[in-house]
């Protein structure tokens, strides 16, 4: 039991921060289709400095801490990097759906290019073994799951997933952003400041990306980063859209996700699934079977934001 | 005004290509590797064998140079042919191509420049006479690196398998491996079960369904697993670094400076053989020897086995080694490369095990 919540959680916590990631942009009215690009690059920079960090020598005897800073490094890298987007969207007005699209194209070739140049091969594998996973066997079952064959980014997602969702629920700021994804002329005419409130929205998304991104490579691949993620971004879009924008709904789709999909993987090692004897695609076609059905019956009171997408023009009441 | 700096810009954009062109069109390399899917350096079969080519290209001084297709692990024909193509272009007298997807492209790019030497690693004759192909008896490496899991006392095995059941070296690899242990199951009398998977991993690369896979047979029980294409085994050490115990079998070359947990390697001699073609070729015995032959390399020619030196056994001693890899080289072990076609399919593994009672296979599909 305790191993398929592990397990779930290891598929659940990028899907879930990412598309909370993508829950930021949109709320600020920005479509961020680059989560995936996002992500790519967060990875990858993140690699870049675990890769540093153990050619110098520094943080090696401390694996918890090294894992942490490459999380914020990867997490600044994808914010620097969604900046891309939204100067496209805020400042030139540009259509958000090319921009992102435009910046998905970019990351892999970027990180190919990079990685290239500098490591001479597509593919940047860590100098050392490298495991940020914590091993405690004594622990208590409920606690094994956070601190037994786990992650720290594991609980470190959990509570931020909470406290940005309180925040954009609860402070001035977090309520203002939102005012600026359903009717910035309305929220101009209060006097805030509809293109900033975008960018910070659109940065705090980039960051949450960058940082799922390196997550993701850190807890399944031993931190070896590529010029892919295997299409968790717009995975993650789609539980946006399934948890209707709202985080309580991100984190049932995200957690319906990981679960489905680490019982396909799993299901040899359980007996109860064994003898079921399903095959792992009919585990693998739920998750996007519920979401079309859920869209079918829920798309008429949709919770997207009403002004995203569309460039804000003061003029235009 | 606009209209000037756009064709000052344009005037820019082209003189820097032709600079870039020009300065590219000065360098020329002799050896060319042209990468299978997967990625140069995937700590075992492209880098192998590029390390082959390396080695003799550095000792000679000889220029040589590596070339991807486009789109990594969902590379097409045309882009094999364009790499081809380019290695041509840039010089290449020779060029080296691991993996049996180069099939297509090779013959096309062989049969328009006739005076380019081939080198078609894990391939056959394809009829031309500057085309040499190697393949190797993987399942000697594999029923190696099985047998000597067993006799260390692993009695619960586990192999996981890229190209999704129609790569002929991973499955004769597995094949090999499902033989071993269960030739020294019988020996030793002991019961060992085997589970046996081309689920994930069907592009060679890592993944969260692998590792979740790797983690849960683990759980179940799992004492080693062999991680048997490329990239994979980023996830299967993900998942055995979780655990306390979970160890590893590299696959093609020595994966032991990966981590701790791989106890052995069933590998083969990529460089070994790469370095002897490039001898014979710059030696002028292209035509005597290779053209449009078929080397297959097995324990004979060293090109088989586990290295014992950077194995960590507990049991299995060194000894006991020699005296396997002496018979298998001897041919006084018969190991059956017989595999169909499309082996991700339970029916032909349990029937090649059928009449030994010791072997359990336990088939994830």
């Amino acid at each position: 039991m305790t191993f398929i919540i592990q397990k779930t959680l290891v598929y659940s916590i990028p899907l879930l921060i990412v598309a909370l990631a993508g829950m930021f942009a949109e709320r600020s009215g920005i479509i961020n289709l680059a989560l995936e690009g996002e992500m790519i690059f967060g990875a990858f920079i993140g690699a870049v400095a675990v890769y540093l960090f153990q050619t110098g020598n520094i943080l090696v005897e401390h694996p918890q801490i090294m894992y942490v800073v490459a999380m914020i490094i990867g997490a600044a890298a994808g914010a620097v990097y969604s900046l891309l987007l939204s100067f496209s969207a805020v400042k030139l007005k540009a259509d958000q759906t090319i921009g992102g699209t435009a910046l998905n194209m970019l990351s892999p070739a970027l990180v190919n290019t990079l990685a290239l140049t500098f490591f001479s091969q597509e593919k940047l594998v860590m100098p050392l073994s490298t495991n940020f996973v914590l091993k405690n066997e004594d622990a208590g079952e409920f606690l094994k799951i956070f601190i037994d064959k786990a992650y720290i980014s594991t609980p470190i997602i959990i509570i931020l997933f909470i406290v940005l969702s309180v925040w954009i629920y609860k402070t001035r700021t977090g309520m203002r952003m939102r005012a600026c994804g359903e009717h910035p002329q309305a929220a101009d005419s209060v006097g805030i400041n509809v293109d900033k409130m975008r960018y910070l929205g659109t940065t705090i998304s980039g960051a949450l990306a960058g940082c799922g991104g390196y997550i993701y490579i850190a807890t399944t691949a031993g931190g070896t980063a590529e010029s892919t993620v295997a299409g968790m971004g717009f995975l993650a879009l789609a539980i946006m859209i399934f948890g209707n924008w709202k985080p309580l709904g991100i984190a049932l789709g995200a957690v319906m996700f990981g679960f489905l999909k680490c019982i396909g993987a799993v299901s040899s090692s359980i007996d109860l699934l064994k003898n079921l004897g399903l095959p792992m695609y009919f585990y693998n076609i739920i998750p996007y079977f519920v979401v079309l059905v859920v869209l079918a019956f829920t798309a008429k009171k949709s919770g997207c934001p009403k002004a995203e997408g569309i460039p804000y023009d003061k003029g235009m009441r | 005004m606009k209209r000037a700096v756009s064709i000052v810009l344009c005037l820019a954009m082209i003189l820097c290509s032709v600079a870039l062109f020009a300065s590219c069109g000065n360098k020329t390399y002799e050896i060319a590797i042209v990468t299978d899917v997967g990625q140069l350096k995937d700590g075992g079969f492209n880098e192998g064998t590029y390390n082959g080519a390396k080695n003799y290209a550095e000792k000679n001084n000889i220029t040589y140079q590596y070339y991807q297709p486009a789109n990594g692990a969902n590379a097409t024909d045309n882009d094999r042919i364009a790499a081809m193509r380019q290695a041509v272009k840039n010089g290449a007298k020779i060029i080296i191509a691991p993996g049996f997807l180069q099939a297509t492209a090779m013959e096309t790019v062989a049969k328009d420049s006739p005076e380019v030497k081939f080198v078609f690693i894990d391939g056959w004759a394809l009829g031309l006479d500057n085309v040499t192909a190697v393949v190797y008896k993987e399942e000697e490496s594999g029923y190696m690196a099985g047998y000597a899991a067993v006799m260390d006392g692993y009695t619960k095995l586990g192999g996981t398998f890229g190209g999704g059941g129609t790569n002929p070296a991973c499955n004769r690899f597995g094949f090999g491996f499902v033989q071993g242990a269960a030739a020294a199951a019988s020996e030793l009398a002991t019961d060992i079960e085997i589970k046996y998977s081309y689920k994930y991993g069907s592009g060679f690369g890592s993944s969260p369904e692998l590792q979740t896979q790797i983690a849960g047979w683990y759980a179940a029980g799992t004492q080693v697993v062999f991680s048997c294409g490329g990239s994979m085994v980023q996830s299967v050490k993900s998942a055995a670094e979780e655990t306390t115990n979970g160890k590893i079998i590299g696959v093609d070359v020595d994966q032991a400076s990966l981590s701790d947990r791989v106890i052995t390697s069933a590998v083969k001699g990529l460089s070994v053989s790469v370095e002897k073609i490039l001898t014979q070729f710059y030696a002028g015995e292209w035509d005597a020897k290779l053209a449009n032959k078929t080397s297959n390399l097995g324990a004979a020619d060293d090109a088989t086995g586990i290295p014992f030196d950077t194995s960590r056994f507990q049991k299995f001693t060194k000894a006991q080694y020699e005296a396997l890899f002496a018979k298998v080289k001897a041919g006084e072990i018969s190991i059956s490369s017989e595999v169909p076609e499309n082996c991700n399919d339970a029916a032909w593994l349990t029937a090649a095990v059928a009449d030994n009672a010791h072997v359990t296979i336990v088939f994830d599909k």
